[in-house]
């Protein structure tokens, strides 16, 4: 396992196939449900959104964390940058043409975009990393379920006008992408190594994905199909549990841990 | 249901320009002398970051000029050439910078281990690649490389921001510009990963032996921005 060199695919704790189902049908249920709930109950419904791009956002980190386990050769960070770029484009064609279908439009969108161009890195760049066509597949959808997870969040909907309106033509899309796109690639970057175990990085995707949410929180204030509060509290309560599940995750994988207490005075220097 | 061959029929010759502009941008990739962590520690040529990372901070230079030269102009040429010059001076600035801090505050002399001879100046540069490295600094070829990656990544970058702002449609001209901007970043982050990978980490410029290898970035970039040109406009024309 390593950043740079040949290394493998990542192994153990919970099954792909378990984290694929977590974030294509958790992203995709929550933002239908975030859709409906908020149309049928009020707007305190729309963090149902935000909590299917954390799912998505999990997926995408274990899916990152497979494939840059075999050594991109150029940093873990440029596949996360992809996965946005990808997902963005395909989320808001997906949106633009599919009225209520449109997650689903978009995540196939995304998912085709991902096959192709996995398939480019390995059939014509010669990357030869046997998952890369599956991984990148993966990857394209969770960017693609994240934006319309966190879209749904800061407007209550995710039919295109309201999106385009408080979203995109506000500029806040430059939010959702560096913000979805750290968390999918930080997980990873942040924990790589050869102590690295999948909970950890997981939990790290968790934390990164709820402030994803706090700041959808904040976006949605300015939103009126949106609440603000319910997102932001949720959110904020998310962030420390995973927080706090991290640090204990870190202090259980470290060999020791030790408090090195403040920098020496001068006096103590001399 | 939108008018797909309707739609095609009116920006074919967009979602060609949007396609040249994504290959412009991934050959562009290969002149950028990038060295990543090593060269941040002065063991190999180039700006001691990632790929991605610098084609983002030259293509979004390149397209916020083009964007205020489309405010005042129609003409293609001008859009273009805005975004190459934006584009240029971004990554021209980086690599001065790179330079001042690899002389005065590393101390090491600019030197490509990759060539004997600088092919512009014609200075010996083996002599000074300190012992353990890949060369250091930003050698006068690597400066010159970098400058035309940055034109032709600039190009690239107006040519599909100008392609999609020109699709007709009936958005409103606020609503176009976001939606133009944001699937601009999108190919354009796209389009560099994808030599990103064909590169592997670091190459120094048009002298590196790595840089013959772009015509298969080029390639894998044509079908890929093919696919998102289409998408893109389709969603810009439809709506």
């Amino acid at each position: 396992m390593s950043a740079g060199g040949a290394g493998g695919e990542a192994t153990g704790g919970i099954p792909q196939n378990t984290l694929i189902a977590v974030g294509a049908l958790g992203g995709l249920i929550a933002a239908y449900a975030g859709h409906f709930l908020v149309q049928a109950a009020g707007p305190a419904f729309a963090f149902i959104g935000a909590l299917g791009a954390i799912c998505a956002i999990v997926w995408g980190g274990a899916a990152v964390r497979r494939v840059a386990s075999y050594g991109l050769g150029t940093g873990v960070p440029s596949i996360g940058m992809m996965a946005l770029g990808m997902g963005v484009v395909a989320s808001m064609f997906g949106l633009a043409v599919g009225g209520i279908a449109g997650p689903i439009v978009a995540f196939i969108t995304a998912s085709i975009i991902g096959l192709v161009i996995g398939a480019l890195a390995n059939r014509v760049l010669g990357m030869g990393i046997p998952i890369m066509e599956q991984s990148m597949t993966e990857i394209a959808g969770a960017g693609a379920l994240t934006i319309i997870g966190l879209s749904v969040a800061m407007t209550g909907t995710f039919m295109f006008d309201a999106v385009l309106e408080t979203v995109v033509a506000t500029g806040y899309i430059a939010v959702i992408f560096i913000a979805g796109g750290m968390a999918i690639l930080h997980p990873f970057n942040a924990n790589l190594g050869p102590d690295e175990q999948q909970d950890r990085t997981l939990t790290t995707g968790v934390e990164k994905g709820a402030i994803a949410m706090i700041v959808a929180g904040i976006v949605a204030t300015v939103s009126t199909d949106a609440s603000a509060i319910p997102t932001i509290v949720i959110g904020i309560a998310l962030w420390y549990v995973a927080f706090r599940k991290y640090v204990e995750l870190v202090n259980r994988d470290a060999y020791k841990v030790l408090g090195t207490g403040l920098l020496p005075s001068e006096e103590e220097l001399e | 249901m939108i008018d797909i061959a309707g739609i095609l029929a009116e920006n074919i010759a967009y979602i060609v320009m949007v396609t040249l502009g994504g290959m412009l941008i991934s050959w562009s990739v290969h002149f950028v002398p990038v060295g990543g962590a090593p060269a941040a520690m002065a063991q190999a040529t180039g700006i001691g970051t990632g790929t991605v990372q610098l084609a983002a901070g030259a293509g979004l230079t390149g397209l916020v000029t083009a964007g205020a030269v489309m405010n005042v102009s129609d003409s293609v040429a001008l859009v273009v050439a805005s975004g190459a010059v934006g584009a240029m001076i971004m990554i021209a600035v980086t690599m001065i910078v790179g330079t001042w801090v690899y002389v005065y505050g590393v101390g090491v002399p600019p030197a490509s281990a990759k060539v004997d001879y600088d092919p512009i100046t014609k200075d010996r540069q083996d002599l000074y690649v300190s012992q353990g490295t890949e060369g250091h600094g930003l050698p006068t070829v690597s400066y010159v490389s970098g400058v035309i990656g940055g034109a032709l990544g600039g190009i690239g970058g107006a040519m599909i921001y100008y392609a999609l702002m020109s699709t007709s449609t009936t958005l409103s001209q606020s609503d176009l510009v976001a939606l133009a901007s944001i699937f601009a970043v999108g190919i354009f982050f796209v389009n560099a990963v994808i030599p990103s990978y064909n590169i592997g980490g670091t190459i120094e410029g048009f002298h590196d032996p790595k840089f013959k290898k772009w015509p298969k970035a080029v390639v894998a970039s044509f079908v890929a921005t093919l696919m998102c040109a289409f998408v893109g406009v389709m969603t810009i024309g439809g709506l």
